[in-house]
């Protein structure tokens, strides 16, 4: 049975959204227990009201919770008592497998680094997120590929660079059903040489594994078109580009709204296209792909997106599920001791 | 017995085997001590697994034998814990008489013991013409219930359903019919939106006033099968208690003095050794009926010891499968903390019940359920 710890006060709509995804989790998941972490009161009162399997989903007290503005350091120091701190403390302490929250993302990375050991091999953990492009991968027909780091490491060196290539092909591998990740540089262009010096030295070492599929360098405009499934960069770029992405959409729909304001013709050409909107939004709504993983450490931590409903937490429980159930965490360390092994031998 | 006798008992015979002749319920012999406690038994997803939403689903479990069918994990312990002591279990349930033979089968096979068996004689309701009556609920089971009851009248009663059907509303107006909270003129109105014929409501009233009255109806469990949220049952009162799995229904049986600690522990192994349960979905199910108040921390803690006191006294003789039983009490003792304080659930003002609206919006639900194709 998978133990699976949600941090039930995190997120813009918690508890409410939060307890009902978990809720809906414990009725799909028979081999798993959920463990809600938060004010036992207001759980206790919200549980009752909603669809879910009692002998599945139990309650865990803790007293405060990281509102989602606060500043992750100050706020953990001052409530160490907080939903998200008491539920990465059960993972540490084996009474549960894997993390779930929407809270504050900078709190939640914390949380889980103060507590949880790096895997052997891994020096440094990465935050993933998943981008809707225009290409399909895997099994699963998944529209979205990872971008790794956006944040939890701002420089990253040659060997991260690697270690975050390793990881993030192998979560892509689980979640994606993706057989052979395609995985990529994120660099100022596609040649071998260019870019930072850790981005070359990691290309170079890169090329030579014959653990993942390395398609080699991508520029930014190849993230949309989903030329890789995985991509690499460090944490300070990776989230650049992100916030970068996530404005460009905003825009395009603000345009949209406008273009719907400002001429009838251009009104009735959206509503001719709406139904192939709503195609798009469906195949590039975040909320069905849960969340995205905080990789590295000996357990999975999925951080599901801020303003994740219902829908989205019972997805990031089942993103975590199945993190468990495919031991993601193991095939990172085994191919973590692979490379290491293969760069020793050539040391040798 | 002699030819002529031979003779006319020969159609009630084929009537019983047939299923349109029913046994009468069995009166307490003359100068019999009265149960002191009666437990009525639903059948379908109360005891047994039983799957109706479909066609395929009603006819698979028409044509199941009685080993296919299958019962809930720790349901056969705690049915035989209450067959002991003398009470009475009496089975009132939905599915046609037809099916007697193998369901009684079942319960035999399980080592279940009852003293009554009431099943739904469809093919006469067919017969007649009564379509009416296929599906009503409450004027078939409501009879038979005080039937059961005039024919022997416990000091006390406790009764099993589920969540699929009107089983809150005919238990409960069962409970304040025979306490002398719903009048006659009541019942004839529920009667009347529950679409029952004439004379089988005049039989119903005539039966209401016959019954002896009493506050006898100590609780009434509620079988979560379709995992209906618990707090949709809380106009009922608190003697409902909606349960996910019979451990619960068991922890309240020994909150209310009705089950030892020992057969506690026999409903807990029959649900660990049915495989769809582990120690830890037991441990969080009491964690759950505390949140829910159906039991106290103390009760929780007071059964720990004295389970604990069974354990060595053998009660888990011969189960190298499981931890010894300080590490299991410790375990559930851990649940109950991870609560912190004390935590009250809802304290709601239950307004007396309506049982005509309730009829009527059961009657809406079950319309909208067989619109939209769930059953």
């Amino acid at each position: 049975m998978h133990r699976i710890v949600v941090d039930a006060m995190g997120g813009d709509h918690a508890p409410d959204e939060v307890v009902r995804g978990a809720a809906e989790a414990s009725l799909a998941l028979t081999n798993a227990e959920i463990i809600l972490v938060g004010d036992a009161q207001v759980l206790g009162r919200l549980l009752p009201r909603m669809r879910h399997d009692g002998a599945r989903v139990r309650v865990h007290h803790a007293p405060t919770f990281v509102e989602m503005d606060e500043k992750p350091a100050e706020a953990l120091a001052a409530k160490p008592e907080a939903s998200i701190a008491v539920a990465a403390d059960l993972v540490a302490r084996g009474e549960g497998d894997a993390l779930v929250s929407a809270g504050n993302t900078g709190a939640s990375v914390l949380a889980c680094a103060r507590r949880w050991p790096l895997l052997q091999g891994v020096r440094r953990a990465a935050l993933a997120a998943v981008y809707p492009t225009e290409l399909r991968r895997g099994e699963k027909d998944d529209p979205f590929s990872l971008i790794l780091d956006v944040g939890a490491t701002i420089d990253a060196t040659a060997e991260d660079l690697v270690g975050f290539a390793v990881m993030g092909s192998a979560y892509a591998k689980l979640v994606s059903q993706n057989r052979r990740p395609r995985v990529a540089l994120l660099s100022n262009g596609t040649e071998a040489g260019k870019g930072p010096a850790e981005v070359i030295e990691a290309h170079a070492r890169l090329v030579e594994t014959t653990e993942l599929n390395f398609i080699g360098n991508i520029e930014g405009l190849d993230i949309p078109r989903g030329v890789a499934d995985v991509v690499v960069t460090s944490g300070f770029v990776g989230n650049v580009v992100l916030k970068m992405l996530e404005g460009v959409s905003e825009t395009v729909v603000r345009l949209a709204r406008y273009a719907h304001k400002e001429r009838l013709a251009w009104r009735l050409g959206l509503v001719a296209l709406s139904s192939a909107i709503d195609q798009l939004k469906e195949v590039t709504d975040w909320q069905q792909y849960g969340g995205a993983p905080l990789l590295g450490f000996t357990h999975p931590f999925i951080k599901a997106h801020g303003r994740s409903n219902a829908r989205a937490i019972h997805n990031a429980v089942k993103v975590a599920h199945k993190a468990l159930a495919g031991n993601l965490t193991g095939n990172i360390a085994r191919t973590m001791a692979e490379l290491d092994e293969r760069s020793q031998r050539r040391g040798a | 017995m002699g030819l002529l006798g031979k003779l006319t008992a020969l159609p009630l015979r084929v009537g019983e085997k047939i299923g349109l002749l029913e046994p009468d319920v069995p009166a307490l012999p003359p100068g019999a001590r009265p149960p002191k406690h009666t437990f009525r038994w639903d059948l379908d997803k109360t005891y047994l697994r039983t799957e109706f939403d479909s066609l395929a689903d009603l006819a698979k479990s028409a044509i199941e034998t009685a080993a296919d069918k299958q019962a809930y994990p720790g349901a056969t312990a705690l049915l035989r814990a209450l067959c002991q002591d003398g009470h009475r279990i009496c089975i009132v349930s939905g599915s046609p008489t037809q099916m007697r033979q193998v369901l009684a089968a079942k319960l035999a096979l399980d080592g279940v013991e009852y003293d009554e068996f009431v099943l739904k004689n469809n093919l006469k309701n067919i017969l007649k013409g009564r379509f009416r009556s296929l599906r009503a609920q409450i004027p078939y089971k409501l009879p038979a219930m005080l039937r059961s009851r005039i024919a022997a009248a416990a000091q006390s009663e406790t009764l099993f359903g589920d969540d699929a059907e009107a089983d809150a509303i005919i238990y409960c107006l069962y409970a304040d019919l025979i306490a002398g909270k719903v009048t006659l003129g009541d019942l004839e109105r529920v009667l009347i939106a529950s679409r029952a014929y004439d004379d089988d409501a005049e039989r119903c009233l005539a039966l209401a006033r016959d019954v002896p009255k009493g506050e006898a109806v100590r609780r009434l469990f509620i079988h979560l099968d379709r995992r209906s949220p618990p707090m949709g049952f809380r106009r009922f009162g608190p003697r409902l208690v909606p349960v996910y799995n019979y451990f619960q229904a068991a922890l309240v049986l020994y909150q209310d003095h009705v089950l030892t600690a020992r057969q506690v522990i026999f409903v807990a192994l029959e649900m660990l050794d049915s495989g769809q349960y582990e120690l830890g979905h037991l441990a969080t199910s009491v964690q759950d009926v505390i949140r829910r108040g159906r039991i106290t921390r103390e009760t929780a803690l007071q059964l720990a010891a004295e389970a604990n006191e069974a354990a060595k006294s053998g009660a888990l003789s011969g189960r190298r499968d499981l931890p010894p039983f300080d590490q299991i009490a410790e375990a559930f003792r851990e649940r109950v903390r991870e609560l912190g304080g004390p935590v009250t659930a809802d304290a709601e003002d239950i307004e007396p019940l309506d049982y005509v609206r309730l009829v009527d919006e059961e009657h809406e639900h079950r319309h909208r359920r067989r619109r939209s194709g769930m059953g």
